[in-house]
């Protein structure tokens, strides 16, 4: 129990916003990039890395923070969550990730909750800023997902709307169906660039779709301006009908879930399509991902795919670390596991000042009490835009209620 | 995968999915006079143990499920059974396989497994595991449902599980009978299942059955509708039971297959595995076992175990918990990842905790969990081994399952249950190298002629290969 007494301490006690400067010294630092990590010191700003380097030249005003060669890595930075967004799953009014009226223009930014208890537990938990998305429904596409800062603050920090979210495979219908209208739903995103959209919301298509004005400007983007579209399918025949599509409709295409990517591996490889994995998704779920494996991850790092990690686990976006880990268990390249938490996420999402530790960067910093993939191993410092946060959670006051009597309300001593 | 496909996916392996099909159950046909002891041979284990050689293991590091580490020990095995545990064994003629920085444990156990009820692909068809017609479906044995041929046994199987209990799903108060499987491949359910494992039976609290009948507009649709529904099942449980102990046939009451089982918990042949999440709930199930006057024997999920974990000691109930699965629902809200590690230090460490999966990922990776579970512990104040932590996925479930006399340790005599992993089984890059099921190699990360394929695996995506390499 003291252990944990003296871990709060240290963060209340570092808690308060920092300014100035601050040294992160002689950590084993995962830059992000993909290279191999060297013991190096970090020295940071205000929010911004400004170098990374040995023997760094600091001031007085300095605050020197002994990192003694623990792992560093970049904020981890999920790339498909609810977080903010989802409170309780099967609780409908906690729910802000679905919507009757809108589909391709379905925007979640603004019921972004900074105070959901998710926030806390996976900050907590080495994530530093995470892509909300809506959820999926029975249209191909259900809308577009924001990127928040989870610092837990009013002042709602990130970038509103950067991707589009659908999917294709089994459902409802057939599968034909789907395709057909996704393609329907495109061709309306060619029309937007030359034509207004309360032009395009008087034709016979846009009312049978039953699309609003959100839809079509959203659809505009994907076509016109080079927004993400995230498309989760599994079927290797569908993987190459969305391939053709991003082929055809010059889409900036990112393939989520591909469990059988592992067929179609060269026609992947020439489109330069990023990927959204979960590793330890091993099990053939639906007749549409037979092929899964946990050998995915290897075989598309072999590929030189850029590769993102989702978890299948509600709740605990942080639980990619454990996915990534048994990715690399399996083949994949430890350098591109944390890659793939990090620079990937924000090189595939236009997040330009954050996913590295370089200079010039914005310092969304984990120091980590160990191997940050392997599962049993948790943050001991993040830091979000150069301030350090507070570690502790809603979780992290039920463990300190119930494991010191002193703590416990006399009712609930036994 | 998306949001609310993942939520429905969590929901049907948590819940399972409530649109069962509605099947005349083949209620008492006959009025026969049988005993109890004929009642538990229906459906008995026909498992025989697969070939095995001697085998023997050298310098290996061993934990032994018990707590113990051992390193740098050799492990003997002949005849299905551990022969000897210690630091030099020599034995003549008997293939030596050399375990230099490996690492021995038993099998990995999972109380808490739907494998072969929610088979893979979970289609609607598969969809075997709840039979959400009516609250109370003691009557029913998971057993019955299970498909030899779900790949997810395979998958486990690598991931060291020799053992698993297989229990029906949450969505009814009384859900129905669970039964224990050795992880062999055969193609019937009788050659799978564990001899001498006693049935369980699954209860459920809370808010599953709550929703699936509160949505019917029937009973229970609240939490007091749930103690209502198991107080009136067990009142007839007790005339039954009291019925059937008569000493003139004519007198014992009409043979009943739902009150067979409630029968077999009052007579302690049949442990309870009761999923609750919440802390004042399970209290109140405790309270209820002792109106009854039967025994729990473990609850599952129990993501609030940690408030009343002294009460769980102090009754010696078992708790069978995920490492850090929460928000799926609201009574899944108050998770402490050191829930594990409380309910195992309790009252001076005599709690009894498990790691459990409820998932065909999770199962594969129980390891990881208790990995996870034990540096939380170990974060809030505790100090747990390794060597300790590992009781959490053999010992304790093999305990919780009724088979620890056979299995769930590395002891002499006992089933030669056995994984070889390629490191520290608490470190994510270690894998199962050798899982060895009664001394008989079961599968072999080396060796592609070990590796158990379903027939569900044949030619399904190429018909020249197997769906896994």
């Amino acid at each position: 129990m003291r252990r944990l007494f003296t871990t709060l301490a240290l963060v209340f006690l570092t808690a308060p916003i920092l300014s100035g400067t601050v040294l992160l010294k002689g950590g084993l630092v995962h830059s992000g990039n993909g290279g191999t990590a060297t013991v190096q010191d970090i020295l940071i700003s205000e929010n911004i890395i400004v170098d990374v380097g040995n023997n760094l030249i600091i001031d007085g005003n300095t605050r020197v923070i002994e990192v003694n060669g623990l792992p560093v890595t970049p904020g981890l930075i999920s790339p498909m969550s609810n977080l903010g967004i989802v409170e309780i799953n099967a609780l409908d009014v906690t729910r802000d990730d679905e919507s009757d009226l809108l589909s391709a223009g379905f925007s979640i930014f603004n019921a972004f909750n900074p105070h959901s208890t998710g926030i806390p537990w996976n900050r907590s938990n080495g994530i530093t800023s995470a892509i909300s998305t809506p959820s999926a429904s029975s249209f191909p596409i259900f809308g577009l997902g924001s990127h928040f800062v989870l610092d837990g603050s009013l002042e709602i920090k990130g970038a509103k709307d950067i991707a589009m979210f659908g999917r294709l495979g089994s459902s409802y219908g057939s599968r034909a169906e789907t395709l057909s209208l996704l393609e329907s739903l495109l061709e309306i995103g060619e029309l937007a660039k030359n034509k207004p959209v309360e032009e395009i919301l008087e034709m016979t298509i846009a009312d049978k779709l039953e699309l609003q004005a959100q839809d079509i400007i959203a659809l505009g983007k994907v076509i016109n301006d080079d927004m993400p579209f995230v498309i989760e399918t599994n079927r290797a025949v569908d993987i190459l009908q969305a391939l053709a599509m991003k082929e055809k409709y010059d889409l900036n295409l990112v393939l989520a879930s591909v469990e059988e990517a592992p067929m179609v591996l060269t026609k992947l490889q020439e489109s330069n399509t990023p990927v959204i994995i979960d590793p330890m998704d091993n099990i053939p779920n639906s007749f549409d991902e037979l092929g899964s494996s946990l050998d995915l991850g290897r075989i598309l790092d072999q590929a030189g795919i850029p590769i993102m990690f989702s978890t299948q686990r509600s709740h605990n976006y942080h639980l990619m670390r454990q996915g990534s880990g048994n990715a690399v268990a399996h083949g994949m390249s430890y350098e591109t596991a944390i890659k793939g938490m990090t620079q990937t996420v924000a090189q595939t999402f236009n997040l330009d000042n954050r996913g590295s530790i370089e200079p010039g960067k914005l310092a969304d910093i984990i120091v980590w009490d160990g191997d940050p993939l392997e599962p049993a191993s948790f943050p001991k410092i993040v830091m979000i835009e150069g301030q350090l946060q507070d570690l502790s959670s809603r979780s992290s006051k039920l463990t300190e209620r119930y494991t010191n009597t002193e703590n416990k309300p006399s009712s609930y001593k036994h | 995968m998306n949001n609310k496909v993942l939520l429905l996916l969590l929901l049907f392996s948590i819940i399972g999915c409530s649109e069962g099909f509605n099947v005349d159950l083949p209620f008492g046909g006959s009025e026969s006079e049988t005993t109890n002891l004929e009642i538990d041979n229906a459906f008995a284990s026909t498992y025989t143990p697969m070939n095995s050689e001697p085998m023997l293991f050298k310098s290996a590091n061993i934990y032994d499920g018990l707590g113990g580490e051992f390193l740098n020990y050799d492990l003997l095995l002949s005849g299905g059974k551990i022969i000897e545990v210690g630091e030099s064994i020599t034995a003549p003629g008997v293939m030596a396989i050399d375990a230099t920085d490996k690492w021995i444990t038993p099998g990995i156990i999972d109380i808490h497994s739907h494998m072969g009820v929610y088979s893979a692909p979970g289609v609607s068809t598969s969809s075997d595991g709840n039979e959400a017609t009516s609250p109370v479906t003691a009557e029913v044995w998971a057993e019955h449902s299970l498909w030899t041929q779900d790949p997810q046994f395979a998958l486990a199987l690598k991931g060291g599980v020799t053992a698993f209990h297989v229990l029906p799903g949450s969505a009814n108060l009384f859900g129905g009978r669970g039964a224990t499987f050795k992880n062999v491949s055969q193609n019937t359910v009788q050659a799978m299942k564990f001899p001498g494992a006693p049935h369980s039976l699954k209860m459920a609290c809370g808010e599953n059955p709550k929703r699936v009948y509160g949505n019917r507009r029937q009973a229970p649709s609240t939490r007091m509708g749930n103690m209502a529904g198991y107080r009136s099942a067990w009142i007839e449980a007790v005339e039954y039971t009291d019925g059937m102990n008569k000493k003139k046939s004519d007198r014992k009451p009409t043979r009943d297959l739902a009150m067979d089982t409630l029968m077999g918990v009052l007579n302690g042949e049949i442990l309870i595995q009761n999923h609750c999440y919440r802390a004042e709930e399970m209290a109140m199930m405790i309270e209820l076992s002792k109106e009854f006057n039967y025994k729990i024997t473990a609850f599952h999920h129990a993501v609030e175990a940690y408030k009343i974990a002294d009460l769980l000691a102090d009754e010696g109930i078992c708790a069978a918990l995920w490492a850090d699965w929460w928000g799926f629902k609201h009574e899944a809200y108050d998770m402490v990842q050191a829930n594990v590690a409380i309910i195992d230090q309790a009252r001076n460490g005599t709690g009894c905790a498990i790691v459990h999966s409820d998932d065909a990922v999770g199962i594969q990776h129980l390891n990881q969990e208790a990995a996870k579970a034990m540096a939380a512990g170990n974060r809030a104040g505790f100090e747990i081994s390794r060597a300790h932590a590992m009781r959490w996925i053999t010992s304790n479930p093999a305990k919780a399952a009724g088979i620890l006399d056979q299995t769930g340790s590395i002891e002499v005599g006992k089933d030669a249950d056995i994984v070889l992993w390629t490191g520290n089984p608490f470190s994510v890059y270690s894998r199962a190298e050798k899982v060895l099921i009664d001394g008989a190699l079961a599968f072999d990360m080396n060796n592609p002629k070990i590796q158990p394929i379903t027939d569900f695996d044949l030619g399904i995506i190429k018909p020249q290969e197997n769906r896994v390499q």
